[in-house]
């Protein structure tokens, strides 16, 4: 599916729940620290992705996102 | 520093104050998805920024209103649900919702709580029920869960929050965990579509004081924990609901009047 997966590392906490509710394995934890020492998750295949915004949903802090590319705008 | 890492913005940073996140609360806590709850739900609303007002206290749901980009308002402890109150009297136009702990509300507000429901003052009250009051100091709390004990080693049985929102004269009463973040969302949009008192109980035991003694502490163990330990009655009587009689915690949409 053409969506892209967004991930504010910065925001994140590292508590692994956006990979856990994940159905299709599309994300993991990654080795990589962001500056508050959090492992932050990493998308591992892009293409899996359902679009089904359930990582959104339970993402706390407000630092994984999905969207669709054609709806792409910025700010 | 942290917004000029951002290159794209989260669909929901118009309602956030981007520099107030990683938000202060622990990984796994269920304010954090009772505020994307409400924050999906006041965007599927299509209510302007300038008409919500959030009031919250003191403690962690007292900094809900800290990384919210509306009209907030923090009050101390005692005044929350009063004060929202007096913000929906000056202006009727204006979506009031509540975000209400122990020490906001059993504490020291319960007084207001109860006179609110019984005048039907139009409010949304999101109820963090973390099972905890750190300023009771060591005693047991109307809403101490049952066989925990106080230093004292004295035990009550935990009070029925729902029950006692429905017997105040809500018109909306539900009950969810952090794990039904979805459900909460259309909870709160039929809440905020609602004239009169809504109470929406969000079931998340602190993992920092509940996690000390070997219990979960971890986030995605927790989310597992609600997942296996609630089940959905919806129009379940709020007489049941009391969280001693039951082996799950019974959750849903219990009282809906129009
Ligand atoms: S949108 Fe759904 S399928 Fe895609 S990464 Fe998030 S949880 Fe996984
Ligand atoms: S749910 Fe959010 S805070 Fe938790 S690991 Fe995923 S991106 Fe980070
Ligand atoms: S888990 Fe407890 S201490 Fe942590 S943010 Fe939630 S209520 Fe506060």
């Amino acid at each position: 599916m053409n969506v892209e997966i967004c991930i504010i590392k910065e925001r994140c906490k590292g508590c692994g729940i956006c990979v856990e509710v994940c159905q299709t394995d599309v994300l993991e934890l990654s080795d990589e620290l962001n500056s508050q020492g959090y492992r932050t998750p990493r998308v591992k295949s892009a293409e899996e992705c359902l679009n089904c915004g359930m990582c959104e949903m339970f993402c706390a802090d407000f630092a994984i996102w999905v969207m669709t590319k054609a709806e792409e705008v910025g700010a | 520093m942290i917004r000029s890492s951002i290159e794209r913005y989260h669909p929901a940073d118009s309602f956030l104050h981007a520099d107030s996140f990683p938000s202060v609360w622990c990984q796994g806590c269920g304010i954090g998805t009772a505020v994307y709850a409400f924050i999906e739900a006041v965007k599927e609303e299509n209510i302007s920024p300038k008409k919500i007002g959030v009031v919250s206290g003191i403690g962690c749901t007292g900094k809900v209103s800290e990384c919210l980009k509306l009209k907030t308002y923090s009050v101390i402890d005692g005044n929350v649900v009063d004060y929202a109150v007096q913000l929906k009297k000056k202006d009727q136009d204006l979506t009031v919702a509540v975000f209400l702990n122990n020490a906001d509300f059993l504490l020291s507000g319960a007084k207001d709580f109860i006179e609110a429901g019984k005048r039907g003052a139009n409010l949304i009250i999101i109820y963090v029920n973390n099972f905890i009051c750190v300023i009771s100091e060591n005693k047991v709390f109307p809403i101490t869960p049952f066989m925990r004990m106080s230093i004292d080693n004295e035990f009550e049985l935990p009070f029925n929050i729902p029950h006692l929102a429905k017997s105040c004269g809500a018109s909306y009463v539900a009950r969810w965990t952090p794990i039904h973040a979805g459900w909460m969302k259309y909870s709160l949009i039929e809440a905020i579509s609602k004239k009169g008192y809504s109470m929406i109980e969000v079931i998340s035991p602190c993992l920092i004081y509940d996690g000390n003694d070997g219990r979960i502490q971890d986030a995605v163990d927790r989310m597992k924990f609600y997942n296996d330990n609630s089940v959905m009655k919806n129009e379940e009587p709020t007489e049941n609901l009391d969280l001693r009689s039951q082996n799950k915690v019974i959750i849903g949409k219990f009282v809906d009047f129009e």
